[in-house]
């Protein structure tokens, strides 16, 4: 298979994950990956193999974000190749540098900020009216002081302001 | 058997499904096991967007939740394949690993957590199966579903990576056949079972191509005479709800096929009314299933 000798970070990724060069192009991943069957653009092979290590700058590739991370063709995989692992490196670069949709971005933004995967404030009264009629406990709001410290250590907050200004 | 879990609620179910949550504080309170909300818990944080694009920030918010529960002497329970995922994920980085641990508990220091690696993370299915047992669950059964044939959708993340979630086959999972058939209800045996419910396209693909895996994916189960289909996750029973609600008005077939918790099916077997379980909240509701659940 071949690899594309314009990446940079190729030596690093094929380091991480030497099992990259025992791809046959089989395919047998696309068969059961939902992605193929149903948008236009992707596969693991086609993605994985094909445009990624073909191409000088495989992180810019908008089609790596499809991947809903579902496992299944490292599952079926015959010769364990785990494209998953790949296509997620790959995502962590390219959130790095800026590429990533605003849909990730947001969802980073919403746990940092209010310690749910989703914007929910806006409606709260609204939520915590039909918690009360099932007889559940109102929610408040979450720690959000210490996940604010957690992203000031690991350097995702000002990662984030990095890539907002982009 | 363990009586007293940290119920971890997740961001999903107490937000926008909170008929689960309390379904789910019902059912295990009536099988003698008490589910503890404890507020300090945050956002998992979700896998597929904190996770994969910065591993560390999710080991270290895991580690916190994780934490959380160990303060409180206890072992969490989830009702989301996502947060199964996460922090199972983080168990089995962390527990073993005492440097990675060292690093985990240095970045939340500043929080006044420390992780010493003792937490179990078991999603309720698991503590159905392993701890409370098919045997109890099969003695708590007073109203059999014998008129219902049942889809049921396990969902991706509580399956993959088989190595790392140790739950059941991938490729054809059985263990919520089994938990429906000692309901009384026969499990339908449909084709794509195993095919991802399509939530996570709704966000990361396009719209159009969740919905014909929607349309196609709820095809079979009719093909299969299934009355109604069982999730175990709260995102798969968003897409099968909603998703099957505004796909129906526009790009698919009306299937009409409700969705149910399992712990709601599990409810109705154990006598709560439809009222009881929360189906009043759904958005797919179909008569011919509610007549077959007040013949039981």
């Amino acid at each position: 298979m071949p690899v594309s000798i314009q990446y940079q970070e190729k030596d690093k990724l094929l380091q991480k994950h030497p099992k990259i060069e025992i791809c046959l192009k089989c395919n047998t991943c696309a068969l059961v990956c939902p992605v193929t069957r149903y948008e236009v653009g992707f596969s693991p092979t086609n993605t994985y193999v094909g445009n990624v290590f073909s191409a000088p700058e495989p992180e810019k590739n908008p089609n790596i974000w499809l991947c809903v991370s579902c496992h299944k063709c490292e599952e079926i995989c015959p010769y364990e190749v785990k494209p998953p692992k790949v296509i997620e490196a790959l995502k962590e670069e390219a959130f790095e540098k800026g590429y990533a949709p605003e849909a990730i971005r947001e969802e980073i933004n919403q746990v940092l900020t209010a310690g749910y995967a989703f914007p929910i404030f806006q409606s709260l009264s609204f939520i915590n009216r039909e918690r009360t009629r099932r007889g559940l406990k109102a929610l408040g709001e979450r720690k959000v002081g210490e996940i604010k410290k957690i992203a000031e250590k690991t350097g995702l907050e000002s990662k984030m302001v990095r890539v907002r200004s982009r | 058997m363990t009586e007293k879990y940290a119920f971890f609620r997740g961001c999903f179910v107490p937000v926008r499904l909170p008929q689960i949550e309390a379904v789910a504080q019902k059912v295990f309170s009536d099988m003698g096991v008490s589910l503890v909300s404890l507020d300090d818990f945050t956002c998992c944080p979700e896998p597929v967007g904190v996770g994969i694009n910065d591993k560390m920030m999710w080991l270290s918010l895991a580690a916190r939740n994780l934490a959380v529960a160990e303060e409180n002497g206890l072992d969490i329970i989830t009702v989301c394949n996502g947060c199964t995922y996460t922090l199972r994920h983080a168990c089995n980085a962390l527990n073993s690993n005492t440097q990675l641990l060292n690093k985990v508990n240095e970045t939340i220091s500043d929080t006044g957590h420390e992780y010493k690696g003792k937490v179990k993370v078991s999603h309720f299915l698991e503590v159905l199966k392993n701890e409370i047992g098919i045997k109890k669950v099969k003695d708590a059964v007073e109203y059999p579903l014998s008129e219902l044939t049942i889809a049921t959708h396990t969902g991706c993340h509580l399956l993959s990576p088989r190595e790392v979630m140790k739950f059941d086959d991938p490729f054809d999972p059985t263990i919520l056949d089994d938990l429906v058939a000692v309901l009384g209800a026969t499990p339908a045996d449909y084709d794509m079972k195993t095919m991802c419910c399509g939530w996570t396209l709704m966000t990361y693909g396009t719209r159009e191509g969740a919905y014909r895996l929607l349309g196609d994916k709820l095809g079979n189960m009719k093909l299969a005479q299934a009355d109604c289909l069982t999730v175990v996750c709260p995102q798969c029973f968003y897409q099968f709800d909603m998703g099957q609600w505004i796909a129906s008005r526009k790009s698919i077939t009306r299937y009409n096929l409700p969705v149910l918790f399992y712990l709601q099916l599990l409810g109705l077997a154990m006598g709560y009314t439809l009222e009881e379980i929360g189906y009043d909240s759904h958005k797919i509701k179909n008569p011919a299933f509610e007549s077959k659940i007040r013949m039981r």
